[in-house]
């Protein structure tokens, strides 16, 4: 590691062992005693989450107010001023530590909106927000999605019409449409929306980008159940929302460019996603309790189980390894991270389903017995790591068409204006 | 070698401008219809070529043996080019099996009497550690190891030699009152008879050898040969796996290359999602193959504590990388892809023989599980 590395990483420690508490030294683990839950998505309470919330705000105001809230970014918005590595280093740093979970303001909100204001924001709306955000009173969530655009994002509805400025009401937008699948939106104080702005161009270069005050008239949030039991998103209703148009972001229909820069943060992120009580749940030790004290130790069929698993889980860990290397050596990243997104989830399924034929009929009923239905949520929540952040088929299209050069499928209308393309199903 | 990138790229660099010149298609079927003759397989000229303008054998020889003393790191590089075009050549038995076997003996008598001739491509050389049952094993060994006064002798039979029957130097992996232990023979030692083997990849000679009080140098201490195996086989899986990362990149280069340009429908193959995802497919597994690969060269070279688990790993990850290439290879080109004359199923042949060369699945999971200790 260069020198400023090697002394920002004890910076790093300086102040983690002076606000937060390291862990018992790894503590082995004995089957039966502890927490067992193993939750992807969480299932907590109101009262807790709201508690777990605050924590997490809390913390993050904490890093911001040491100079660790921000570590890439601009000094003018609270930022340091270093590097995306300096960021993974103290991310690696902050892993040994016990902090609290930041996930619900860092993963959509500073890890994918914040960089997109930064590079598209108007300066008043960079002033105002950024460093809000990154001191954690600000939430932002990702309004992309609809129940019409899914893959197909560029082929969202959702308008917005400009109202011409007219004495003390400057020039502003009304905004009309539903989002679906938005995550931690009823947190959030931020949204990030996609509009239709021009019907007559076509689908990718009629779309506008703005900051929508989540607390505004005509912006409705409503939770969506998913298949755990739990709802970790929402549907977003937009009626008459008024957005003045300095909380737009880029140009006027350059809303696809916009959109992009947040995307590609997206799968940065969720493919460096790799702790959490998930992965220590999966350590080799854990699943081989786990075989030990269900007597199929010896089972050689799902002893090759276990092994695919683990070579699978440790390969993706080399190969975030590596990026992380050679990010380090500032070599430009290849296709690392879209695998990683893909191995996770492939990682994770099968972790999922090793764990149910290890544990049999004890996660079809909750017996009560430690350690055994508790593996239920993460069996229902995998099948949303193959479609959360991209589906499995599209991070495919795009491995293979901008890595491999393959081209794209024929037939899909780029050129039409929206307004002459097929609408859903004939 | 530090981890100067620039250094691995201009090896890198090297290795392929002289595989592309030496080791053509042409060139490997010319080298493969020797595969199944006494002394037959590959081009001595090539090898002797590569010895003198690159120094490979001796690359990752310690400099107290003549070699140029760089790691697994920079030999991982050479095997993946090696690898890409299924370079038929004494390289792998003599520079991966049997030097890092003379290496792990410990044995500097005989690291300085046989290493200097290795890394100068003056000697050929092998392990012979497999006998009828196909196991790497050294628990499974019977071939006998006999003292009479100061010297000992060799009796039984080894199987699936690499380059058995030309490699200058066979160590053998033989059973003393002591346990396994390694030997080395000379190819013109009197009692040693060699077979070659038809084999399924034709681009990778083997033999089976007959020892008949055949005389021998121990090398190492006597019944060292588990740990001394144990060792050799991490290294070995790690030097396989990234031959075939090689292969399995190489092979979908020439999928995407394919499906760019082969027309049906009237429009590229490549345009179908079922194609392009196979592709992309590929990809993702080339993609952690070479990082598996890597990785556990750089922690051989750090002697890293879980070395043996990153080696277990590779060899995993890169058998079934390989293997899943190589299969959709022919896929992907169709009919064209299962003529002889189209170089897909050298590739299929090669995945598939190295897959099972050290056992296979029935043999590498456990080896994984036994490395984690669990």
């Amino acid at each position: 590691m260069p020198d400023d590395l090697t002394q920002f990483a004890q910076q790093a420690r300086e102040f983690l062992d002076a606000r937060a508490v390291r862990p018992a030294q790894h503590a082995e683990f004995r089957w039966g005693v502890g927490d067992d839950t193993v939750a992807y998505f969480g299932a907590d309470p109101p009262q807790v989450e709201e508690r777990k919330l605050r924590a997490a705000r809390d913390w993050q105001r904490t890093r911001y107010e040491n100079g660790f809230g921000w570590i890439s970014g601009p000094p003018e918005y609270g930022g340091r001023g270093l590097t995306p590595v300096h960021e993974l280093v103290y991310d690696s740093v902050e892993s040994q530590y016990d902090v609290p979970d930041t996930g619900t303001l860092s993963v959509i909100g500073l890890g994918m909106i914040g960089p997109t204001i930064l590079a598209h924001g108007q300066q008043a709306v960079k002033d105002r927000y950024l460093p809000a955000m990154y001191r954690g009173d600000v939430i932002a969530c990702q309004l992309f999605s609809e129940p019409d655009a899914g893959s197909d994002l560029a082929s969202l509805r959702t308008r917005a019409v400009a109202v011409k400025g007219d004495g003390e009401a400057g020039a502003h937008w009304i905004l009309d449409g539903q989002k679906v699948w938005t995550s931690v939106a009823q947190h959030s104080q931020l949204g990030m929306a996609l509009c239709r702005t021009d019907l007559d161009a076509p689908k990718h270069k009629g779309i506008t980008a703005f900051l929508v005050d989540m607390s505004a008239p005509g912006v409705d949030v409503r939770p969506l159940r998913q298949m755990t039991g739990g709802s970790d998103f929402n549907e977003v209703f937009l009626s008459g929302v008024r957005v003045p148009d300095s909380h737009r972001l880029g140009e006027v229909n350059g809303g696809w460019r916009v959109a992009l820069t947040t995307l590609m943060n997206e799968r940065a992120t969720v493919g460096s996603e790799g702790g959490g009580p998930v992965a220590e749940a999966l350590s080799p030790e854990r699943l081989s309790a786990l075989m030990r004290a269900t007597w199929t130790w010896d089972d050689r069929a799902l002893r090759r189980d276990l092994s695919e698993l683990l070579a699978g889980m440790m390969a993706t860990g080399h190969l975030n390894a590596r990026a992380f290397r050679r990010l380090q050596a500032g070599v430009a990243p290849g296709p690392e991270m879209s695998v990683a997104k893909l191995m996770y989830a492939q990682n994770l399924t099968r972790a999922a389903h090793f764990v149910s034929r290890v544990l049999g009929p004890r996660i079809i009923a909750d017996t009560g017995e430690w350690g055994t239905y508790a593996w239920a949520e993460l069996l229902l929540a995998t099948p949303a790591l193959r479609i959360l952040g991209g589906t499995e088929e599209i991070m495919k299209n795009i491995l293979a068409e901008r890595v491999l050069g393959l081209p794209k499928e024929p037939g899909i209308d780029t050129r039409s204006p929206f307004r002459e393309l097929p609408k859903g199903a004939p | 070698m530090t981890e100067g990138k620039d250094e691995l790229d201009e090896l890198r660099e090297a290795v392929r401008e002289f595989l592309a010149a030496k080791s053509s298609e042409t060139a490997v079927r010319a080298a493969m219809k020797g595969a199944g003759e006494v002394g037959g397989g590959y081009d001595p000229a090539v090898w002797d070529q590569m010895a003198r303008q690159l120094r490979l054998p001796g690359l990752a020889v310690p400099g107290d043996y003549g070699g140029d003393g760089f790691g697994l790191t920079e030999l991982e590089v050479v095997l993946e080019e090696m690898g890409a075009v299924l370079l038929c050549s004494p390289f792998f038995a003599t520079v991966v099996l049997a030097a890092q076997a003379l290496l792990a003996s410990g044995d500097e008598a005989a690291c300085a009497r046989y290493l200097p001739g290795i890394a100068t491509g003056q000697t050929t050389a092998t392990l012979a550690a497999a006998e009828g049952n196909a196991s790497w094993d050294p628990a499974m060994v019977t071939a006998r190891a006999k003292r009479t006064q100061d010297a000992w002798t060799l009796t039984g039979k080894k199987s699936f030699v690499i380059d058995g029957t030309t490699a200058d130097l066979v160590l053998v992996m033989a059973r003393s009152t002591a346990g396994p232990s390694l030997f080395a023979i000379d190819r013109s030692a009197p009692g040693l008879h060699a077979e070659p083997l038809t084999t399924l990849d034709p681009t990778r000679p083997m033999a089976a050898l007959t020892f008949d009080q055949v005389p021998a140098v121990l090398i190492g201490a006597e019944g060292q040969g588990g740990a001394l195996m144990s060792r050799v086989l991490d290294l070995a899986c790690v030097a396989l796996a990234a031959e075939q990362a090689g292969g399995a990149r190489r092979c979908l280069e020439m999928s995407a290359g394919y499906a760019r340009t082969r027309f049906q429908f009237g429009r590229p193959i490549g345009s179908f999602q079922a194609v392009k995802h196979t592709c992309a497919d590929m990809l993702v597994r080339t993609e952690l193959a070479e990082a598996t690969a890597r990785e556990a060269a750089r922690l051989a070279d750090e002697a890293a504590a879980d070395f043996p688990v990153a080696a277990a790993t590779a060899h995993i990850c890169c058998s079934q990388a390989y293997l899943f290439a190589a299969t959709e290879n022919i896929q992907v080109h169709g009919g064209i892809g299962f003529t002889w004359e189209h170089p897909a199923h050298l590739y299929f042949r090669r995945a598939k023989s190295s897959e099972l060369l050290f056992g296979g699945p029935a043999v590498y999971h456990e080896r994984l599980l036994d490395r984690l200790g669990i």
